[in-house]
């Protein structure tokens, strides 16, 4: 009991530790909406970790997709999600909506 | 209809890829037929999982949950590259004790947990690609004309079938001992590129450093990002840009898998 108390109280420390240290990240966000992209061009600062904020306004599920960022998310319409960025080398790093390829092509720069 | 059937047939085709490898795979090494139940049976299990995983994705509204089935989805890359591997390596030996008329009740015994991971693995590869097919076409049905929606992805899970169906059909038209080896290297290099997908997830998810981030840029030559390129890549483990970890362990996997391959043939 003593032992379920301590780990519950040191679970809640972790998470608020990791909460105060994800919070300084820069955030910025990504709209999918009608097949389309908005922006289709981030430009994000390079050796920076950050948090993109992807949200599905649908209508219909989109994709988020991309090989060489090593992300691939499924998103339901109406539903946000936080991905979070590893530092980035400068330079111009592509994405697309996989259920929508014709008109959703984006890109994301690292400058 | 025609963007319903495109990203239903390239989503299953990967799954049924499998599938038709298996089958050819099982050709040359189960004439009981027990293998290829069990391969039907662990899709039939596949479908209901997609629906069961589709459908939890569809109603997580929150982060942790969207975290806990991010990772569920590696395990399975991970869980299925092992089975494929321990199998097909099992097999190769176990085909040797078949000849040697060897400890034919170990040999029963085995081969049934053997066709136990058959069924999982086409079980896992159909959950997968089926969860998102579930996904996409739910998205669809929203938006409402059901009838193209029908028939464009009705259209794309044929299609994908009768790829695969062409696949494992060439497959057996060649000799045992030429489709055994082709079906068993096909075998691996797919659980070769189910562990390269499971690595650039957990490098992705920044559970793993990349240490190199990418050792080369062969996307002139051919390119990840293009659709046939993206296809390659997911069927073969190819990366345009990889990093090192993801290099090291495909390449210790392959060092690995080569050397007892070529044990379980001496054996």
């Amino acid at each position: 009991m003593k032992h379920a108390l301590l780990s519950v109280v040191f679970g809640l420390f972790l998470t608020s530790t990791a909460a105060l240290a994800t919070d300084d990240m820069p955030t910025f966000l990504l709209v999918m909406k009608d097949g389309r992209l908005f922006p289709e061009t981030l430009e994000v600062p390079a050796n920076t970790k950050f948090r993109l904020e992807v949200r599905n306004e649908g209508p219909g599920a989109t994709e988020f997709e991309s090989l060489e960022l090593r992300k691939e998310t499924v998103l339901a319409p109406g539903v946000t999600r936080k991905l979070v960025f590893a530092p980035m080398k400068p330079g111009s790093y592509k994405f697309f909506d996989e259920f929508h390829p014709e008109t959703a092509q984006g890109r994301i720069v690292a400058k | 209809m025609g963007n319903a059937f495109f990203v239903v047939w390239r989503e299953s085709l990967e799954a049924f890829l499998i599938a038709g490898i298996l089958y050819a795979w099982l050709q040359a090494n189960d004439a009981s037929g027990r293998g290829k139940r069990a391969l039907y049976a662990g899709l039939a299990a596949g479908v209901g999982l997609a629906l069961l995983l589709g459908w939890a994705l569809l109603t997580v509204q929150d982060e942790l949950t969207g975290t806990a089935l991010d990772s569920f989805q590696t395990a399975t890359l991970l869980v299925a590259a092992g089975l494929i591997t321990q199998m097909v390596l099992w097999m190769k030996q176990h085909g040797r004790q078949m000849k040697a008329k060897l400890q034919a009740d170990l040999a029963a015994a085995a081969e049934r947990s053997g066709f136990v991971g058959v069924a999982v693995v086409a079980a896992l590869a159909v959950a997968r690609e089926g969860a998102e097919t579930v996904i996409f076409l739910y998205g669809l049905a929203q938006g409402g004309d059901l009838s193209a929606l029908a028939v464009g992805s009705l259209a794309g899970l044929a299609g994908a079938a009768a790829t695969a169906w062409l696949a494992a059909k060439s497959l057996a038209r060649l000799n045992i001992g030429l489709l055994l080896r082709l079906s068993s290297i096909l075998l691996l290099v797919l659980a070769s590129s189910l562990l390269v997908a499971a690595m650039d997830r957990l490098i992705g998810a920044d559970w793993l450093p990349a240490l190199l981030d990418p050792v080369w840029d062969s996307s002139a030559l051919l390119d990840d990002g293009t659709t046939a390129g993206k296809l390659i890549a997911s069927l073969s483990g190819y990366r345009a840009r990889p990093a090192l970890t993801t290099l090291l362990v495909w390449a210790g996997y392959w060092l690995l898998v080569v050397g007892a391959y070529r044990r379980a043939g001496r054996g």
